[in-house]
């Protein structure tokens, strides 16, 4: 409990809530004259009326289950993919280049393609969150897989490990902290990119709820929901990071991440 | 010499092996001769120790030993068999102890590293905390590795090769990150394990006082490349004791003609 408590930055807090109160001073003494920048406490008055009319919640739960599902499939598929692309020379030489080719290519520009292939469906929302997540996830596994010492490699050949014994107790532990850390950068940019295929192509979930409320002139709205996408970001990462530090304890203190 | 040699690898008793071997190491000015002609004989239960000035190329011998370094000439025979690989029951004590140990596990968790798999838990926990309370150990048993001394964490890496019973314990400087009393402790402990297993012991040392005290041999690496200067057989009377032995006109002797060696290779 005390270490939970320990987290939460107080100066940080303190910061931040002095920006908005400043914020709301300048909109109100005039200082702003920005018509569509409404201060906080309206802002907070739009945030009620879309969770009175449910829609925040429709919205919400369209959005994040794109994104985890997305996530969360590409979590499986780029850890395999990274041991296959670590672990084995010949699947390393042979699809490298097509891996840097790949990654260079801005996602973004892969969410037209997928519109036209899967049209205006969840399912295309998913594949694009399922695209922007492998990446990071995929480079960050071989990464960790290399990461391991050439020392603690001899000290498994010494102890006699054999070669599982190496992945499961030497490769894979060590590698472990990176594999997190692509994905929380895949976490984040699923998020970012299941809302931009949202806004350009199917017209659901929190994406298409920002640009409605921008064209119909609800800027409290508006801003309501631009803090629940960045909250949801928040708690995500959390979340994840939470777990990471239930299941692998040893791993997460070895890299600073005290648990 | 030849009746060891029948003994199969692990169980209990091993003798190691070189002759005439030579290692060359690519540095960064070419090719360097690292080893030259080192021929060394250790027979089972048998206790060496290699000294030689800093980078004289111990670590270097001691890895060709233990099965992690190709030789380019000349091969290693561990019971009459040639190495390639370190063979089973030949344990490495490593000089670098902070990167031998893995910082993800436990205390206990990296002594259990090599016998997890292979005895039952409740063998695997005995053997751990023996090796533990060989080397006093057994508070900091739930720590994080990185969280202890230097010279803790060498005693963890001691503990977990002391925890896989090995036939030769190949051991590069393990108490050269210890204070006196420490060390002492640790010296006699190892002497005891060894008067128990007749573990063949190759101790690579910095420290002439250590490597006569514990020694039925001690072999002086000189010039460059190197190969064994001196041979020395220590015939002190064991157990051995801290002070007792250290007094008396044998040990002088013998660490007098040591020191001799050691400043003929460091003047080279
Ligand atoms: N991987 C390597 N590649 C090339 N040269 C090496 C390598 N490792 C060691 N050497 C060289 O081999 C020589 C012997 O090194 P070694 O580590 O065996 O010395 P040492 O006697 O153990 O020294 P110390 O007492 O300082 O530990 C040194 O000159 C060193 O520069
Ligand atoms: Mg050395």
């Amino acid at each position: 409990m005390t270490a939970v408590l320990r987290r939460i930055n107080v100066v940080g807090i303190a910061a931040m809530f002095s920006v908005l109160v400043l914020w709301e001073l300048s909109v109100r003494t005039g200082l702003v004259t920005f018509e569509y920048i409404p201060p906080p406490t309206r802002v907070v008055a739009g945030l009620g009326e879309i969770i009175s009319s449910g829609e925040l919640t429709t919205n919400l739960v369209h959005t994040l289950t794109a994104a985890v599902v997305g996530w969360a499939i590409a979590c499986v598929v780029g850890v395999l993919a990274g041991l296959a692309l670590g672990l084995s020379r010949a699947t390393w030489t042979y699809s490298m280049a097509s891996v840097d080719a790949l990654r260079a290519l801005p996602i973004v520009a892969f969410v037209p393609v997928a519109v036209l292939l899967l049209g205006f469906t969840m399912e295309m929302e998913i594949v694009v969150a399922f695209y922007a997540a492998l990446w990071p996830i995929v480079l960050n596994t071989v990464a960790g897989l290399r990461s391991v010492e050439v020392r603690l490699l001899e000290v498994g050949r010494v102890l006699r490990l054999g070669h599982r014994g190496v992945l499961w107790k030497l490769r894979l532990p060590a590698a472990t902290p990176f594999i997190i850390v692509g994905m929380r950068l895949g976490l984040s940019v699923s998020l970012v990119l299941t809302l931009v295929s949202e806004m350009v192509g199917n017209p659901a979930g929190l994406g298409f709820a920002l640009l409605q409320k921008a064209q119909s002139l609800q800027p409290e709205q508006m801003f309501a929901y631009i803090v629940v996408i960045g909250v949801a970001g928040i708690v995500l990462n959390a979340v994840l990071m939470a777990l990471a530090r239930l299941l692998f304890p040893g791993q997460m203190a070895a890299s600073g991440e005290s648990a | 010499m030849l009746e060891t040699s029948v003994e199969p690898v692990g169980s209990g008793r091993a003798s190691l092996e070189c002759d005439d071997l030579r290692v060359t190491l690519a540095g960064a000015a070419g090719e360097v001769d690292i080893l030259n002609g080192v021929r060394l004989s250790v027979a089972s239960g048998d206790f060496v120790s290699i000294l030689g000035v800093s980078g004289s190329g111990k670590t270097t011998l001691l890895r060709v030993l233990a099965g992690l370094q190709q030789a380019s000439g000349g091969q290693v025979l561990c019971n009459g068999i040639p190495v390639d690989g370190p063979p089973q029951g030949v344990v490495t004590v490593f000089q670098d102890y902070a990167h031998s140990l893995l910082p993800w596990r436990s205390v206990r968790r990296n002594v259990a590293l090599g016998i997890e798999d292979r005895l039952s838990k409740s063998e695997c926990a005995q053997r751990v905390d023996e090796a533990l309370e060989m080397v006093d150990l057994q508070r900091a048993a739930d720590e994080y590795p990185w969280r202890l001394s230097g010279g803790m964490q060498q005693r963890v890496q001691i503990a977990r090769a002391i925890a896989m019973r090995p036939s030769v314990l190949l051991m590069d400087e393990p108490f050269g990150a210890l204070d006196a009393m420490t060390k002492a402790s640790l010296q006699d402990q190892l002497q005891q394990v060894q008067a128990l297993t007749n573990t063949t012991i190759i101790f690579v040392t910095h420290d002439v006082e250590e490597a006569v005290y514990l020694s039925d041999r001690v072999v002086v690496l000189q010039g460059r490349p190197a190969a064994v200067g001196l041979s020395l057989e220590v015939e002190l009377e064991r157990p051995r004791r801290q002070v007792a032995t250290k007094e008396l006109p044998e040990y002088l002797k013998l660490r007098h003609e040591v020191y001799a060696a050691l400043g003929q290779a460091s003047a080279q």
